[in-house]
């Protein structure tokens, strides 16, 4: 009886060491989590939203809508995905704000990806917006990375390595191709085919901002018989992302 | 009685906490790699994807997994085989699912630590991206990384090795592409006897260091030592094949002075990597001897006697690691 009484308490000790041990695991991922219910928080009382919406000829628009240009054109556009990466919010050129891990995959398909929320810029003030469009050099040549950048987002390139950076596809009655499509996949890091632009936006005033990309120049281009697809690093594909960046702007909601 | 049940439930809580230790255990054995302390530092960045023995097992399962391919019939060791320098032989050009046949000859796997360019033309720019080319090429296995992430993401088995692997359960393109590339970079050929040669603890017969002696002079300067490439694109003086139209790098760059121009591949383990070239057009070694010695499509004019071509050969076969080619650690996962 008492070397069974002895058995008991050796087995208590050791599951009151095993329980410590566990108790310390759970005591330091509580700090983990104390940090996420944190940033949560600030999430809650201070984000900074920026709201995503493309428009044509002064409205909004949204995918498959039917659309007419000034040569009455019969268009529309099937898919809008892009990324947005490395935002910095400047005052009077200088930067009170610069986003870590910065890479937005806006896609018109997922209304949750259009509201680009910044959380950290507390109380500052600001008048500029700098963002690009695209990914940039060196995140290309740094292997593979997770979030809006994983490979499983489909938006990277599998027989030549590369991001891209704009998928815009659609129809245009007059483009030769199969269902009278169009395919544009932008992208290309090295050079002379770098097509990552960086895009610079005053600012009228503060919350709740609303960032358009006017796709106006883009549908009313004239040689829509000649160019209709593009899916490789090409000069065609750095005109048009040029033209891309140049037609976001800001505007208070 | 009371007291052995008592016992009983005090055993079964500790069985219970041991085993949840278990669990929240991960990735937790670092590894290093090693190497020579005459070679160059690797390219490869491990600080973005530190080697662990649970990532570079999981990423051995996925490199030998025919869950890869579309029809779940082709891995990455169909044209990748450990005991030929994971290259496959006999085929001058890769072939995938369907028996489809791609355009070019697979490339021997070994030493990636310190490449920076992968394909014959330099298409892939990271090891971690490599593997998305095979997977989604129709010709290769004809997939796609989304879909792989799914399939593989319904197997409890990989759930809990990706648990081990990175401390999550979650299947993700970026873990996947990382667990493969763990993997691949352990596929290290350092011990052949041109590297036992170097450290002085072999010595090469004659005909062998004449063969070396004929390589530095003629061949050293694109497969330069001691990882036998140079990680350029050359050009190799092969007529085109207007069969394949396959201009190498210039696809890339599109620049016309890259016409073809391939990558220069390591000359390790060569004995075992046949067929040889970008398009596995010669068989033997002799025949690319031959054709580097006859070429006048090459700047510098390589001029090699008939007995020199055969002490080069000599040379070449210095280069075979037996134990880099049966490594039990590179194989198929038996258990």
């Amino acid at each position: 009886m008492q070397g069974r009484m002895k058995n008991i308490m050796v087995l208590l000790l050791v599951a009151g060491i095993c329980l410590c041990g566990q108790a310390f695991k759970l005591w330091s991922l509580k700090d983990q989590v104390f940090v996420q219910a944190q940033d949560t928080m600030i999430a809650l009382e201070e984000a900074e939203v920026l709201h995503f919406e493309p428009v044509f000829q002064g409205k909004k628009i949204g995918l498959d809508e039917p659309l007419r240009n000034s040569q009455m054109d019969s268009l529309a556009m099937h898919t809008l995905r892009f990324y947005l990466s490395n935002f910095v919010f400047l005052k009077k050129g200088r930067v009170v704000f610069q986003e870590k891990s910065s890479y937005h995959l806006l896609d018109l398909e997922d209304k949750n990806t259009l509201e680009l929320k910044f959380t950290g810029l507390g109380n500052q003030d600001f008048d500029h917006i700098q963002f690009k469009l695209g990914i940039d050099s060196l995140t290309h040549i740094s292997g593979a990375m997770g979030g809006d950048l994983d490979p499983t987002k489909g938006m990277f390139w599998t027989w030549q390595s590369g991001y891209i950076h704009v998928k815009l596809e659609g129809f245009s009655e007059k483009c030769p191709t199969r269902n009278h499509a169009f395919q544009f996949h932008l992208g290309g890091y090295l050079a002379p085919f770098q097509s990552v632009q960086t895009v610079s936006l005053s600012v009228p005033k503060r919350k709740n901002l609303l960032l358009q990309l006017d796709l106006t120049p883009f549908f009313e281009q004239a040689n829509w018989s000649e160019k209709h697809t593009i899916m490789s690093p090409s000069k065609d594909a750095v005109a048009m992302s040029k033209m891309l960046a140049n037609s976001f702007s800001v505007h208070a909601e | 009685m009371r007291n052995r049940t008592i016992e009983f439930s005090i055993l079964m809580f500790l069985a219970f906490l041991m085993l949840s230790t278990k669990t929240l255990r991960w990735g937790n054995d670092p590894i290093e790699l090693e190497y020579p302390k005459n070679w160059p530092k690797p390219a490869y960045d491990f600080s973005n994807n530190p080697l662990t023995k649970q990532g570079i097992e999981l990423g051995r399962r996925l490199f030998y997994d025919p869950i890869l391919s579309r029809d779940s019939t082709v891995s990455c060791s169909n044209c990748h085989l450990s005991f030929t320098a994971f290259t496959h032989v006999d085929h001058a050009l890769s072939h995938g699912i369907e028996d489809r046949i791609g355009t070019r000859n697979s490339p021997a796997l070994m030493n990636l630590a310190w490449a920076k360019n992968f394909m014959w033309d330099g298409a892939i720019n990271h090891l971690d991206f490599q593997a998305l080319a095979p997977i989604a090429h129709p010709a290769e296995m004809d997939h796609s990384i989304e879909k792989v992430v799914q399939k593989i993401g319904l197997k409890t088995a990989y759930k809990a090795r990706f648990f081990e692997a990175f401390g999550d359960s979650t299947i993700t393109g970026e873990r996947l592409l990382k667990a493969i590339t763990q993997f691949e970079l352990t596929l290290i050929s350092a011990n052949s006897k041109y590297d036992r040669m170097i450290l002085g603890q072999e010595k090469f017969a004659e005909q062998e260091q004449n063969g070396y002696l004929l390589f530095q002079k003629n061949c050293a300067s694109c497969h330069v030592e001691p990882l036998f490439t140079n990680h350029d694109f050359e050009k190799n003086g092969l007529p085109l094949d207007t069969s394949l139209n396959d201009f190498g790098r210039m696809k890339i760059t599109k620049l016309s002075t890259d016409s073809l121009k391939f990558k220069v591949p390591t000359l390790r383990n060569i004995e075992f990597s046949y067929p040889y070239m970008h398009d596995g057009r010669f068989k033997k070694l002799r025949e690319v001897v031959n054709h580097y010695a006859q070429t006048t499509a090459l700047d510098r004019k390589i001029e090699l006697l008939p007995n020199e071509k055969v002490d080069l050969v000599a040379f070449l076969l210095t280069l075979t690691d037996r134990e880099f080619l049966f490594n039990p650690d590179f194989s198929f996962p038996r258990n």
